[in-house]
């Protein structure tokens, strides 16, 4: 099973994967950006010109060229509009392209949800999949439209900087690449330092601590202050914001130093110009073009710290991109359920299962289900019961092959349900648990779910049986009322007789259900249970009771402790049998009648 | 009133303390002192220019000269490096200090509001996100706001001192500011705009995600992938439709802004070109607006980078300031004396005028006595009981507890002589031991384990590794319901308080655990005063006193065979239950 996962690349290089999904896009959006870097040196290299246009004539400026002087004026205007263009046509490309595949990475990521196993979701939660994409995946929007042309550009730049730097005057060039060299060494220096490492991580896990405390606190407050303890529980926040300020300060002042250095020799790396200056203008031949070639350094020299400063910020927020990739790729590269080739179809609905074995988590030792064998003959009702732990719940998600079991097989009519394709398993079994899901659409249309040819009268008939009618007929639209909208407000009891009511429509011969175990309102219940005997009428069912007085009349009751079964038979068998069953109806008879009273003990 | 002595416009919107905003003028007017010493260089470079185009109008150069203002130059260093030293000192250590108080204020502040607060929803937005707004803020006073300020301040300073120079060429350096800051803020109006829309697309996507994650079993149950795949699909091309007009209808203009910033040099570099063509302008003023015009972009735009964190970081201001607004309650600690417990024409609604959830409720208590309050789910149950632990204050009437008005009292001081026992039971981080002697810090360890044992908790923690000192995880889930529902039990023991509220657990647990929680019950109560919510009629057979509650009133009241024989809502309730506990498949 194992290696039957796919495996992800990580970081930058998923990340550049994901991107290609559109990528003549993304190529043209990086073009254009490095193109539009390069245009924004145009106005400095019209500086030049324009310095060398003056100081040929200069004081007199009777011979002045105007025509050509401003000929380079509008090189720098120029320069200026196509870096704008040209950029701002680079992040068109870009966000589409970065719409685009975040489309296409949520089409794919909610398909393949899709096929995963049901079991899947049961375990997994629908919080953290929402997360995935609304969330993560919307982060790469980010990655593609905005951080890929700056980074290109913010790299791009620097280059075309030195190229400029070296070309004009080699000399002059490398003065200015030694001072941004020793600027960013020192602060390599530092960085590079054990300590600095060190202190990020102590960092790291204080504002993690203050974070965490914070949330205790809050999370706790009602009970703290039920038991007068606000103090208490305060003070060890208070010692968590303590720790945190006594460990950020110093971390911040061991930057005071190196930080004002660099940020001093980025301001004055004109100061390695300068004496190169004076030393080659003491022996020039061309004094004018030394001259210009001198100022043009001095001018654009203090641009140098603004360039560089973009690359520093430009590569802040990729980490989070990274791990919300990650999360996606986690649950991307979980396998789907395998379809049978041969596909199979069954006449008879019975239910067996044989040496079912079963775990939850591959790498636990304690089975879920070890070694389980029973059958739910057709057309009869079958009852699990058990300790909460025993495995009940299991066998319940196991029978519509939420999940695939470990060893042994599950059969209904004598097939192996891998052998059935999965919407066949569906339409041949039912399952009504705890967790009733309404879509927002009418309460027609959500009965209708269950057999979309079911004719109106069907579902009607279905909603009385459900015990539904009643309250339907109450609501403001009767039938046609939209489920979540303002003032349609469904209890817990009558979405359960809802999702009933769509289970009778659908008239699956196999019924899996699971008794509610919270304590609804008499009333309700009381519906429910009404409900539930036209659900079953002539159906195999299996059903995982959490009363024992429920399943007192049951055809065949199977008792589960810690993943085993214990015992099987019906309710006086098992009561004769002075088994586990027969102690647990003893202990359910002293709760039920157990009246609370202060006075006597 | 103090309140109408107004604060200074950045204290407000900064939240900041008395001496957060005094730290504040000292690092922006810090910030703004650095700008200028980076004068310094631009001057030096000035001066050497000048002197290197002295041969073209015949004068000398003196090579000695820009020895001196190099070594000028290496001494501006110097003041450069403790300009930016003195700001990091005056910015950073000044605003974590500063979230230090924040964070320990809300913290305090939190603690004192009402009990109710803490089940309602938007407290808990503002406090989940607490933490991380104090964080915002941090960064934003760190690493923003000083530097912001402090370079609009001195952007306009150069801008009126050049504007005297040469008003044509201060306008070519500066117009290029207010044009990228136009740009922002109108598309951002527009972006609102369209954002819209956007928003309106993005929401009905993430319903259709949300309903297709969510609905999975249903829509594998009832093989609907195809249409609801579709469904899902068209939503997402909306999305996608119109984020796209929304990005390139005004996002790329936010995000170009920055460049159009910077094509203020191109813009310089032609208007002074155009001028010195003209013999307006000497060529070492224009070299002169260059230096400037190079070097004063290059803070502005990181600024203009740092903007998101603005808008967003008045988000994080505007959650602190709702968090510090609600209203701690407040009371006398009068000592309480007898425990009968007295409704008078009690009216509560918990959205001031909207329905009332209680209506006009009179009924006694009577000390050491347990009432039930009964009714179907959505009658008031809850509510009546926890208006008795002043969770919140009545609309009108009166609630007294032995004469004392609780209106009058300090939430805290009331507590004390009350236990709860609620079905959702919060257990700490701790080892169990420390999270049942939070009923009693006081207790001595034979009393912790006397409680422990009377709750029947004994039981398994006796088969947890490390007994009492086993460490519980996040919210102890490694215990099942039943084990916290009696380890709830113990910390009301220990606390032994003369009044219990008891909400009759709904879950029904196997019956083993469940007969331990009864035993543990039967401990609790005993010579108490108890108010207890049932959901199991037969449970309360023999309580002293039994309020039926229908829709916020009291329809009828009495001992349990009084009512039977009334034949009223209860008959109906208890015979409807017999018969369901009795039913079978």
């Amino acid at each position: 099973m194992e290696d039957s996962k796919k495996a992800y690349k990580t970081g930058m290089p998923r990340l550049l994967e994901l991107a290609a999904t559109k990528k003549p896009l993304v190529i043209a959006s990086v073009i254009f950006s490095s193109l539009a870097a390069i245009a924004s040196f145009i106005p400095y290299i019209a500086i030049y010109f324009v310095i060398r246009e003056i100081l040929v004539v200069w004081p007199d400026f009777t011979s002045l060229n105007v025509s050509e002087l401003m000929k380079y004026a509008y090189m720098a205007l120029g320069g200026m509009a196509i870096n704008v263009l040209l950029y701002m046509t680079a992040l068109m490309c870009s966000h589409i392209a970065a719409f685009g595949t975040l489309y296409e990475l949520k089409i794919n990521f909610s398909s393949h949800l899709a096929k995963v196993p049901l079991g899947f979701h049961v375990m997994i939660g629908s919080g953290k999949l929402r997360k995935i994409t609304d969330e993560n995946i919307e982060k790469i929007e980010q990655f593609i439209a905005h951080q890929l042309p700056d980074i290109v550009a913010a790299f791009v730049a620097p280059v075309v900087m030195v190229i400029l730097l070296l070309v004009v005057d080699w000399r002059f060039g490398l003065a200015a690449i030694l001072g941004i060299i020793i600027a960013f060494a020192m602060q390599m220096l530092f960085y590079g330092k054990d300590g600095a490492k060190l202190m990020m991580a102590k960092y790291q896990t204080s504002l993690e601590n203050m974070n965490n405390a914070s949330v205790e606190y809050i999370r706790g407050i009602s009970v703290v202050k039920a038991y007068k303890q606000t103090v208490y529980s305060f003070q060890s926040l208070h010692k968590t914001i303590k720790e945190y300020t006594d460990m950020v300060i110093p971390y911040t002042l061991s930057w005071e130093n190196p930080m004002s250095m660099y940020t001093t020799l980025i301001n004055n790396i004109y100061l390695f110009i300068l004496p190169v200056g004076i030393l080659i203008g003491m022996y020039a031949f061309d004094y004018t073009k030394y001259a210009v070639t001198f100022i043009f350094y001095l001018i654009f020299v203090p641009s140098i710290a603004s360039i560089l400063m973009k690359v520093l910020y430009v590569n802040s927020d990729v980490t989070r991109i990274f791990n919300g990739v990650e999360a996606m790729d986690k649950i991307l590269a979980e396998p789907e359920l395998e379809q049978p080739k041969n596909p199979k179809t069954t006449s008879s609905f019975s239910v067996e299962f044989k040496d079912v074995e079963f775990s939850y988590k591959k790498e636990e030792d304690r089975k879920a289900l070890d070694k389980v064998n029973f059958q739910a003959n057709q057309g009869e009702v079958t009852a699990i019961v058990g300790p909460s732990g025993s495995g009940k719940s299991t066998i319940a998600h196991l029978t519509p092959r939420f999940f695939d079991v470990d060893c042994g097989k599950i059969l209904i009519g004598g097939v192996d349900v891998k052998d059935f394709t999965s919407s066949y398993l569906m339409e041949k079994v039912s399952f009504v648990f705890q967790d009733v899901f309404l879509f927002k659409q009418s309460i027609y249309d959500n009965i209708a779910m269950g057999n979309p040819k079911a004719t109106k009268e069907e579902i009607e008939n279905a909603a009385k049986a459900a015990q539904c009618h009643e309250f339907i007929e109450k609501l403001p639209d009767g039938y046609h009322t939209i489920i979540g909208t303002k003032g349609v407000h469904l209890s817990g009891g009558e979405q359960q007789r809802l999702a009933i009511a769509r289970a009778i429509v659908k008239n699956a011969p196999i019924v899996v259900l699971d008794e509610a175990t919270a304590f609804a309102d008499p009333e309700n219940e009381h519906l429910i249970q009404k409900a539930f005997e036209t659900l079953m009428k002539h159906k195999t069912v299996i059903i995982i009771a959490h009363r024992l007085s429920t399943v007192r009349n049951a055809n065949k009751i199977v008792v589960m402790d810690n993943g085993r079964v214990v015992e099987e038979g019906n309710h006086d068998e098992l009561v004769a049998k002075e088994g586990k069953y027969a102690t647990m109806w003893k202990t359910y008879n002293t709760t039920s009648s157990w009246v609370m009273n202060d006075k006597e003990v | 009133m103090d309140k109408t002595i107004k604060e200074p416009y950045l204290k407000r919107a900064m939240f900041l303390t008395d001496k957060g905003y005094k730290d504040l003028k000292k690092a922006i007017f810090a910030c703004t002192i650095t700008n200028f010493s980076m004068f310094i260089p631009a001057t030096v470079m000035l001066l050497a220019i000048m002197e290197i185009v002295k041969p073209f109008s015949n004068e000398t150069i003196s090579w000695s000269k820009l020895w001196i203002l190099f070594g000028v130059g290496i001494l501006g260093t110097i003041v450069v490096f403790f300009c930016n030293k003195n700001d990091y000192q005056k910015t950073y250590v000044a605003s974590y200090l500063e979230s230090k108080n924040t964070r320990i204020s809300l913290a305090e502040h939190i603690r004192k509001l009402p009990m109710s607060l803490f089940n309602s929803k938007d407290l808990t937005e503002l406090t989940t996100n607490m933490m991380g707004d104090v964080e915002t803020s941090e960064h934003v006073l760190s690493h923003v706001y000083p530097q912001l300020l402090a370079n609009g301040i001195s952007v306009t300073i150069i801008c009126v001192m050049l504007a005297f120079y040469d008003w044509r060429m201060a306008l070519a350096v500066f117009i290029s500011v207010p044009v990228a800051l136009f740009i922002i803020v109108a598309s951002r109006k527009i972006q609102q705009f369209l954002g819209k829309r956007h928003a309106k697309a993005k929401l009905e996507a993430s319903g259709q995600v949300q309903e297709y994650i969510e609905g999975i079993k249903v829509i594998k149950a009832c093989n609907l992938d195809g249409e609801k795949a579709d469904k899902l699909n068209l939503a997402l091309l909306k999305m996608k439709k119109l984020a796209i007009q929304t990005e390139l209808g005004s996002g790329i203009f936010v995000s170009s802004a920055q460049i159009v910033l910077q094509a203020g040099i191109g813009l310089t570099i032609f208007v002074g070109t155009t001028l010195l063509s003209r013999g307006q302008i000497e060529l070492i003023p224009l070299l002169a607006f260059l230096l400037i015009v190079t070097r004063i972009y290059g803070p502005i735009n990181v600024e203009l980078q740092l903007l998101p964190e603005l808008f967003y970081h008045q988000i994080a201001i505007k959650r602190m300031r709702t968090l510090m607004d609600y209203l701690p309650m407040e009371g006398e600690k009068t000592p309480i004396n007898s425990y009968d417990i007295k409704f008078e024409q009690v009216d509560f609604s918990y959205n001031k005028g909207k329905e009332k959830t209680i209506k006009s409720i009179s009924t006694t208590i009577s000390a050491n006595s347990v009432t039930a309050l009964v009714g179907p789910s959505g009658s008031g149950k809850s509510t009546l009981s926890r208006l008795v632990a002043r969770f919140w204050d009545v609309d009108q009437g009166k609630i007294s507890i032995g004469d004392v008005d609780i209106k009058n009292l300090d939430p805290e001081h009331l507590m004390g002589y009350m236990s709860f026992v609620f079905q959702d039971v919060v257990l700490f981080n701790d080892t169990i031991y420390n999270n049942i002697k939070i009923g009693n810090m006081n207790a001595t360890e034979e009393e912790v384990v006397a409680a422990a044992k009377a709750a029947r908790c004994e039981e398994f923690i006796s088969k947890l590794p490390n007994g009492y000192s086993t460490l519980l995880g996040e919210n102890g889930n490694t215990l099942s319901g039943g084990e916290r529902q009696r380890l709830s039990i113990a910390r009301a023991l220990l606390k032994n308080a003369p009044i219990v509220l008891l909400d009759e657990a709904t879950a029904s647990l196997d019956p083993e655990s469940e007969e331990y929680i009864q035993q543990a019950i039967g401990e609790l109560i005993r010579g108490k005063t108890v108010i207890v919510i049932a959901h199991k009629l037969r449970t309360i057979a023999r309580a002293d006193k039994i309020i039926v509650l229908d829709k916020g009133e009291i329809v009828e009241e009495g001992t349990h065979d009084f009512l039977i024989q009334k034949k009223g809502l209860y008959h109906r309730l208890y015979t409807i239950q017999q018969e369901s506990m009795g039913w079978s498949v």
